[in-house]
């Protein structure tokens, strides 16, 4: 009597000479074909052209588009070349390294910090230190880059160019990233939990270290491992603010020699950086995951860490 | 006495609680300190003396800017010579800002709509490959940006595979250029590079909206594309400018893809301009000016979006 | 209900004195620190302003440099530095690595390390050695920034005891017009820049044409021009083009003529501009290019594999009448290693070496064991580029590219980023 109308198949109302195909794509439970079709072709279309990089990092012959053959040569069996021998490429491995590390343990203490305070300070000057910090965070690097590439010659002439300048602008340019997303994390905990803390009668830091900081600690390891892949990723600033050949870091090299001659070593050196932030990032995902298991949403941590960022 | 004492305490915090004065004044602003100074060091202060480079002073050896540290002092007349190459009689800066307005407005509004598509169907439709899905779709961020635009550069090459290809399939029958100063391939560059900083807000966006939201729309008789239009697309309005944002405004100082992907002036963007015009003696004062008219160029758009999201985080509907 | 008594007074119209004197405090404030970082910057503006206008040099007005009093040469004999990073900073792929490595094998007990930074044009390597505080001990210059970079004391003075192998270099060179008694310079480089191009893919020969700079205007060539990213090399073709012999012009109508062909060029064929010929030539991404001789017989080298060099020509006036140049090698002051820096230079100066480093680069060192005319015989030049050779008469008929004077100069830039921008 009362089966739901739309339990009736459509089909009964259709003349019988309508093909099977059109039922096909008509039925409107029908999953979004088209959309996930497109959703995969977008995918391949991201990930297609630096998984061809990273094969030819492979090739035996000097040719970035011609298979010659299997080899590790330009990793590390070639005497000259590869990145193993080639002391430039050796050097701009270990410098964004040594700035991404460098970069991440002062950047994402401050990040929080200035989180933590930004969200209960009240006021004016609060407004102004949030705006700075929004507005560092939308910026062209290039403004960044050059203001400071000035500022260092011209004002503060004590700090000389190469890393720690360069470590000096990537701070600044990232400590928005933790802040940001602390933030965020801050508004959905509340003070609930520390006003519970101080009822029984802890200090106001002793309810901070002993309560917030741990219900913050997925937001602080997503953005450490944020702020990690960002610097070494990061070029204008890096490059503005480079000395010498040993200060410059993977991704200038990339860049100064992708206009040049390349050989396959230079895909080689980007596959390896590929590889040291996915490693990066697996490995914060991974402590994520078991910093959260008490409060996933989603069958793996995935969403939620995506929601972070 | 001790009791009593305790209990005295416990409820003179309490009463300051409800004052909300439970914390000293300074320990919430002592926080935020260290970040603000570092902030003002190394963020506000070289603004100040771009302005003063700006406006400054050029060595007459060497060429390079010397800035002038007084506002009294400063010198207005490279600025004008600016703004007059850009919009006056003879302005041959104003052809390359032009073509960053639409390389940038092409670029982005490409990204949207090639990201819109795939965060709305990992939103809504991922179902039990959500993870999956997002895995894939973060993956992008970990590459590097230079060795994206790398990887295209090989493709893109004369004896690149895009070449070979096209010519196997007859399409074309010369390798084509597609390095050699076309704006197409800058474009299509900015996009591929940008697209995965819009594909995840606008998935969070989306994951956000109820399906209960949806599915009332439905019940009361709106088709798919009705709901879409009608609930969906007004719902993640924040989403879609918070993508936007992070894509457009970097956008505008990029000057690196114009460079690997199009070796020609044809297609130099404002970035372009204002790193040549740094690395040019005599031109030190220029850069900044053009730096200066790009940040208040961009102020407004980041003004706007700022106090767009208070006021959705107010109203509760971030 | 009268509660108007309580209501505050009405604030009065127009700025309120709290905000007067707030405003005020903010401008005083702006300029009090504005003093106050002109005093930290090091001195008011004109103090930092450098006393106007350079030495010229040219070949009728030979230059010697002062030697100041607080910028001397080292003295003879000193024992070179103990395990040091010898920093040099070159044009990029303009040195061969393992010229690098035996020098570092032949002061191996001293423990050496030779480090090369590279930059992609002067300007670059100007403004990073004026601006940071950089530490490279070595230079590779033209000579029309020398007297900037002597009178600015960038570059330490040449103690000659040194450098032994000096005898062995052109005359010419030896006492050169930019630097003379060679107090500060050693040459490193001669070449010619001329027209390259592939006669596979290019049906008229480049060489045979009434004005064969004409050839990049052709717009059947588009989008296959390249042009070299050097304001002073890509300008002066253009005059040459125009029959102007003086390349250091300061003619206001000559230089906008320069522009507005310029600007016509990028209009009819969209080059390509950079210093990557050697490559781009090779791997045909374009068929016609502007470049310097050396380019051209390292070019050889980048030919993909199966395709044989022969493909390329270079064309330079037969009666010398074009644009030449030469690079020099330097000390520059603020390195920390002046005596193996003089060694350095030295070692390049060592005929064997040289020709080992011109196997590389391709570019011909102004040494008198190796004569121009065998270059091709031994190999080092392909017969098909024997026009690539830079012979010593050339010095005599061509036209170098002198140092500008700082207005000069600013007209020239002003034209090329009309150009570079595009419009």
């Amino acid at each position: 009597m009362t089966a739901p109308p739309t339990q009736v198949a459509p089909t009964l109302e259709r003349p019988r000479g309508v093909s099977r195909a059109v039922r096909w794509w008509r039925s409107p439970w029908r999953p979004p074909r088209l959309l996930e079709a497109f959703a995969w072709l977008y995918l391949a279309w991201a990930i297609l052209p630096v998984a061809i990089a990273v094969w030819f990092s492979f090739n035996a012959g000097r040719s970035r588009s011609t298979w010659q053959g299997f080899s590790l040569r330009w990793y590390w069996t070639d005497p000259v070349l590869s990145v193993w021998h080639d002391p430039d490429l050796h050097s701009a491995l270990l410098q964004s390294l040594r700035l991404a590390a460098l970069t991440t343990a002062v950047a994402v203490p401050l990040g929080v910090a200035f989180a933590i305070g930004l969200d209960r300070w009240r006021g004016r000057v609060a407004a102004t230190a949030n705006f700075q910090m929004l507005l560092s965070f939308v910026l062209p690097e290039i403004i960044l880059g050059v203001a400071l590439l000035l500022v260092i010659t011209n004002l503060l002439r004590f700090i000389a160019l190469g890393t720690t300048a360069q470590f000096l602008g990537l701070v600044t340019f990232q400590i928005s990233y933790p802040a940001i997303i602390c933030r965020a994390r801050l508004l959905s905990i509340g003070r609930d939990y520390e006003e519970a803390a101080m009822d029984l009668g802890a200090s106001p830091l002793r309810a901070l270290r002993r309560v917030l900081l741990p219900l913050l600690y997925p937001a602080i390891f997503a953005s450490a491992v944020l702020v990690f892949a960002d610097v070494i990723d990061d070029f204008v600033i890096v490059r503005y603010l480079s000395s010498d050949a040993a200060t410059e870091p993977m991704s200038v090299k990339i860049y100064n020699s992708a206009r040049a001659t390349p050989t396959p070593a230079l895909n080689a050196l980007a596959t390896i950086m590929l590889v040291s932030s996915l490693l990066a990032v697996t490995l914060g995902f991974l402590v994520y995951r078991r910093m959260t298991r008490g409060e996933r949403r989603g069958a793996s941590g995935v969403e939620d860490f995506a929601a972070q960022l | 006495m001790a009791v009593r004492s305790s209990r005295a305490a416990r409820g003179q915090r309490r009463a300051a609680a409800a004052r909300g004065a439970w914390y000293p004044r300074w320990f919430w602003p002592a926080f935020a300190a260290p970040g603000v100074l570092w902030l003002a060091l190394l963020f506000v202060l070289p603004f100040y003396v771009v302005l003063a480079i700006a406006f400054g002073a050029i060595d007459p050896l060497f060429r390079n800017p010397v800035p002038i540290w007084n506002p009294v002092e400063w010198d207005l007349s490279t600025l004008g010579d600016v703004v007059g190459h850009i919009v006056g009689r003879q302005a041959y800066l104003g052809p390359a800002v032009a073509r960053t307005l639409v390389f940038v407005v092409a670029a982005s509004l490409l990204s949207l709509l090639v990201a819109y598509p795939v965060a709305y169907f990992v939103a809504r439709h991922g179902g039990r490959r959500k993870g999956m899905f997002l895995t894939l779709l973060i993956a992008p961020f970990w590459v590097s940006y230079m060795m994206r635009m790398l990887a295209w550069v090989n493709l893109l090459e004369g004896d690149g595979l895009v070449n070979r290809a096209l010519r196997a399939t007859h399409l074309i029958q010369q390798p084509v250029g597609w390095l050699a100063g076309r704006p197409s391939t800058v474009v299509l560059g900015l996009v591929y590079g940008y697209v995965p900083y819009m594909v995840l807000p606008l998935f969070a966006g989306l994951d956000r909206i109820e399906p209960s939201m949806l599915e009332a729309a439905r019940d009361l008789g709106a088709s798919r594309v009705g709901t879409f239009l009608r609930v969906t697309l007004p719902m993640s309005r924040q989403a879609i400018l918070a993508g936007m944002v992070i894509v457009t405004l970097p956008m505008f100082g990029d000057y690196f893809t114009n460079d690997l992907l199009s070796g020609s002036p044809k297609t130099s963007m404002v970035g372009n301009l204002i790193n040549d015009a740094i690395g040019t003696p005599g031109q030190g004062g220029q850069g900044a000016v053009l730096v200066v008219l790009l940040m208040l160029f961009l102020l407004l758009p980041m003004l706007y979006y700022i106090w767009s999201t208070s006021r959705a985080s107010r109203e509760g509907t971030a | 209900m009268t509660r108007d008594h309580l209501d505050p007074p009405a604030r009065p119209r127009g700025i309120s004195r709290r905000a007067f004197l707030r405003g005020s405090g903010a401008a005083l404030a702006l300029t009090a620190g504005g003093s106050l970082l002109e005093a930290c910057g090091g001195g008011s503006r004109r103090a930092q302003l450098s006393k106007a206008g350079p030495l010229l040099a040219s070949p009728g007005h030979p230059v010697k440099w002062p030697i100041y009093p607080d910028n001397q040469p080292i003295a003879a004999g000193l024992a070179p530095e103990r395990n040091a990073t010898l920093k040099l900073y070159n044009w990029s792929d303009y040195i061969y690595k393992k010229v690098v490595q035996d020098f570092e094998k032949k002061y191996k007990q001293y423990g050496v390390k030779v480090q090369i930074s590279t930059f992609n044009n002067m300007d670059e390597a100007l403004a990073k050695i004026r601006g940071g505080k950089v530490d490279f001990d070595l230079l590779v210059p033209t000579y029309d920034v020398l007297g900037k970079l002597v009178q600015g004391k960038y570059l330490r003075p040449l103690n000659h005891s040194y450098i032994t192998n000096i005898g062995q270099v052109w005359p010419v060179f030896q006492n050169p017009f930019y630097d003379q008694g060679w107090q500060y310079s050693v040459p490193y480089t001669v070449y010619t820049t001329g027209i390259a191009w592939r006669v596979d893919k290019v049906s008229q020969d480049v060489a045979k044409l009434p004005n064969p700079y004409d050839v990049f205007w052709d717009p059947r060539l588009e989008g296959k021009i390249e042009i070299l990213d050097d304001y002073r090399e890509a300008m002066s073709m253009v005059l040459l083009r125009n029959g102007i012999t003086d390349l250091n012009t300061g003619d206001p109508a000559k230089i906008n003529m320069v522009r507005d062909q310029l600007v016509d060029l990028a209009k009819k064929v969209q080059p390509v501009v950079s210093t990557n010929d050697y490559v781009d030539l090779p791997e045909a991404k374009v068929w016609v290019t502007q470049s310097w001789s050396g380019d051209m017989v390292n070019a050889q080298y980048y030919m993909p594999k199966g395709q044989s060099a022969d493909v390329m020509r270079y064309w330079f006036p037969a009666d010398g009448r074009g644009a030449v140049g030469s690079d020099l090698l330097a000390i520059l002051r603020s390195g920390k290693n002046p005596v193996l820096a003089h060694l350095f230079l030295n070692w390049m100066l060592d005929s064997d070496v040289a020709i080992e480093n011109m196997g590389w680069n391709g570019y011909q060192p102004p040494l008198n064991t190796i004569n121009p005319k065998e270059l091709v015989s031994q190999e080092l030049i392909p017969q098909n580029l024997a026009s690539a050779t830079v012979l010593p008469q050339y010095f005599d008929s061509g036209f170098r590219q002198l140092e500008l004077s700082p207005s000069v100069d600013s007209l020239w830039h002003d034209a090329w980023q009309r150009f570079k921008a595009g419009a």
